[in-house]
């Protein structure tokens, strides 16, 4: 089998992006973007999926690629997350964008480039690569934020996640300057080298080990880098939102893994007690905690999912502090939970999104009330998808979470009272989820308050029925897809 | 390094310094956008003093040439010669972020200033055009063809936030408006008819 197999999703990508910027300009307004855009996504994974079983020898590709460009099983594994759920978001934009009367060609544009950013992001193994793959992938999200003009919160979200996000970009770059200057290397497995070698100044590793950790947490919104995170998945387009949830926090802990386990992996950095791996436990702590408990108190569903992605995050940076010790077992949890958390998300989002009409959108929970017993149909998936986020057997989230959890028990020390934080913290966020049912079920909407109607696409429903299907399957027999994580695994511990 | 160099590059630092906060601390945004244009020439200083010839040039054609130059016009355009607004924050969070600033800003500082680094070996050409096009082109091709992806994405973004009503939208601005204004006649008439009847039952 042919190499390029192993490089062809990201060129599949790349031309479509620009095959539909050639059709919107020559035929506007009249195909099918959302589908044409679906195609070439579901297609860019698939070849991924290709790559993965068909086990192709990656050395006939030529060196200068290979350089900066991973070209490994892990790679292949976070293509297939971001594809499924870039496609799924696109699927979920076909509905909502022709609802609320917004489809114009720039956004199918803007989120293929997008999920291209994202996966030149995850398979980033050189620090010149890492910063395009962020750029590329940031800038597309910055506007499909603001890509509702008319709205003010989508403006105030765009504009408060692209200050922040160009903040955290600036701090991620002078962290690199440092780990060039300290090891005079740009590629990931040449500073791994140098810093196991002993070959360079502790401070300055230190120092721009906690620069770039500051920079991958914003961009996977961990407290106390989570401020733009509300804001911005409230006021976006939901199929925004959704995108944000899944590909943008798939390639953030992508690269995270990346430049912790390749490049930082030395004892120094990564030792128990003064590397990374108590920052990032005090991260996840922080997350798990503080998502959870302002969770319970939000009244849009929309922000309260917001608030969810933070606990999450949260959660899956437990498994990413013991990927030190741990390495295959941890590393494939955190690979695992993505997938899952991608599958759920779209779920729970595109509930929301079909739940909801032009002019009678379903935000919060009041907008909810009685949705479940009037339109049983749209509301079950979204019963699925916050029982699969809380982690409610048997759907994929359970998994995810029992996965971390073991792995973290299984270091012992003290993983263990992270451990139990994850599992108190998840009890309380319980609360949250659960309230999204109660009121589709057990409320009536108040007297003379707007109902939601749903919208009725094609589109949004072939999305959930996908991601249903994954959801309970994931739920029923993860074997497959937990071989699959650990096969992907495999290729950072070498 | 030799003297001049070293002279280059304290005074370029400083000035890139003071240029920087002249840029955030101006109230009037043409001072601003002319503290930043100290502050680009001034890197481009900083530029020189590291060999990188090229790259100086770049970033007075690139940032000073073209990228001031427009932030200029658009701010003759509007007309923005009002002063910034007083920030609406109290005393204390500015002390607090005015400290923590300043001890991450030292940390760095520190941190940097006392550190080994290896001494880097200059290739031939490094700098010059020659030398930049060769590793361009060669060993950073790929990168490179990425760059035009994330232009592309940029200008597309730019496009999608900026560009104007669609004729669909603009209709449908209009008719929301007619509606509202509809509306509003109504409710008039019912108000009107309410202060009618109340004043025919007078007195109850």
């Amino acid at each position: 089998m042919n190499a390029w197999l192993l490089v062809a999703p990201l060129g599949v990508l790349a031309f479509a992006g620009l095959g539909i910027m050639l059709i919107d300009a020559f035929s506007p307004g009249r195909a099918e973007l959302a589908g044409v855009t679906t195609t070439a996504l579901l297609m860019a994974g698939l070849i991924s999926v290709v790559a993965l079983l068909s086990g192709v020898d990656p050395g006939e590709l030529p060196r200068s690629l290979r350089a900066f460009i991973a070209v490994d099983h892990a790679g292949l594994y976070f293509d297939v997350v971001i594809c499924a759920g870039a496609a799924l978001s696109a699927l979920l934009a076909g509905g909502y964008l022709k609802e609320h009367h917004l489809e114009r060609g720039e956004y199918y544009v803007l989120l293929i480039f997008s999920a291209l950013g994202a996966m030149i992001l995850a398979r980033a193994v050189d620090l010149i690569t890492l910063f395009i793959g962020l750029e590329t992938m940031s800038l597309g999200v910055y506007c499909m934020i603001a890509y509702r003009r008319t709205s003010i919160r989508a403006t105030e979200g765009a504009l408060k996640y692209f200050l922040l996000g160009s903040f955290a970009a600036a701090i991620l770059l002078f962290g690199t300057a440092l780990i060039y200057g300290a090891t005079g290397h740009t590629d990931l497995a040449g500073i791994g080298n140098v810093l196991a070698a002993g070959g360079a100044d502790a401070r300055l590793v230190l120092l721009a080990l906690a620069l770039i950790v500051v920079g991958l947490a914003f961009k996977v919104s961990a407290v106390p880098f989570h401020m733009w995170t509300p804001d911005a998945y409230e006021g976006a387009p939901t199929p925004t939102t959704t995108f944000m949830a899944v590909a943008v926090k798939t390639a953030g802990f992508a690269i995270m893994l990346r430049m912790l386990i390749t490049a930082f992996g030395d004892p120094l950095s990564a030792s128990p007690e003064t590397g990374w791996p108590p920052l990032i436990a005090g991260i996840a702590i922080l997350s798990m905690i503080y998502g959870n408990v302002a969770g319970l108190a939000q009244t849009s569903v929309k922000r309260m999912l917001a608030y969810s992605s933070i606990a999450h995050a949260g959660y899956i940076l437990v498994a990413v502090a013991v990927s030190y010790a741990a390495r295959e077992q941890a590393i494939a949890s955190v690979l695992y939970y993505l997938l899952a958390y991608t599958v759920s998300n779209v779920l729970a989002f595109g509930s929301l999104i079909l739940l909801g009409s032009r002019g009678k959108e379903a935000v919060t929970y009041e907008d909810l009330a009685g949705a479940g017993r009037r339109h049983p149909l749209a509301a079950l998936p979204l019963v699925i998808g916050v029982l699969s986020l809380m982690g409610f057997p048997p759907t994929a989230g359970f998994f995810a979470k029992y996965y971390v959890l073991t792995t973290a028990l299984s270091i012992g020390g003290g993983m263990v009272w992270v451990a139990i934080i994850l599992v108190l913290s998840s009890a309380l966020g319980a609360y949250y989820y659960l309230k999204v049912i109660v009121f589709l079920f057990m409320k009536e909407p108040q007297a003379g308050a707007p109902k939601a109607v749903p919208m009725r696409s094609g589109y949004v429903a072939f999305a959930l029925v996908l991601a249903g299907y994954f959801v309970i399957k994931m739920g029923v027999t993860p074997e497959p897809y937990l071989r699959m994580a650990v096969d992907a695994a495999q290729s950072f511990i070498s | 390094m030799s003297t001049a160099n070293t002279v280059l590059l304290v005074v370029s630092a400083l000035l890139a310094l003071g240029g920087a906060v002249g840029t955030i601390a101006a109230a009037r945004p043409l001072r601003a956008a002319l503290a930043l244009l100290v502050n680009i020439v001034a890197l481009a200083g900083v530029f020189l003093s590291l060999h990188a010839q090229f790259l100086a040039m770049v970033q007075l054609i690139v940032y000073a040439g073209a990228v001031v130059v427009l932030f200029v016009f658009v701010i003759m355009m509007v007309g923005a010669t009002g002063k910034v607004p007083r920030s609406p924050r109290g005393l204390a969070t500015k002390t607090v972020s005015l400290v923590v600033m300043s001890v991450v800003s030292l940390v760095l500082v520190f941190g940097v200033a006392y550190v080994s680094m290896p001494a880097a070996h200059l290739p031939h050409g490094y700098g010059t055009v020659e030398g930049l096009g060769a590793v361009l082109f060669t060993q950073a091709a790929v990168p490179f063809e990425l760059v035009s992806i994330t232009l592309l994405v940029a200008v597309v973004g730019a496009l999608a936030v900026a560009r104007g009503r669609t004729p669909k939208e603009a209709a449908e601005a209009r008719a929301r408006r007619a509606a509202e204004g509809l509306e509003a006649d109504a409710r008039l008439a019912e108000e009107r008819r309410i202060s009618a009847e109340v004043s025919a039952h007078g007195g109850h």
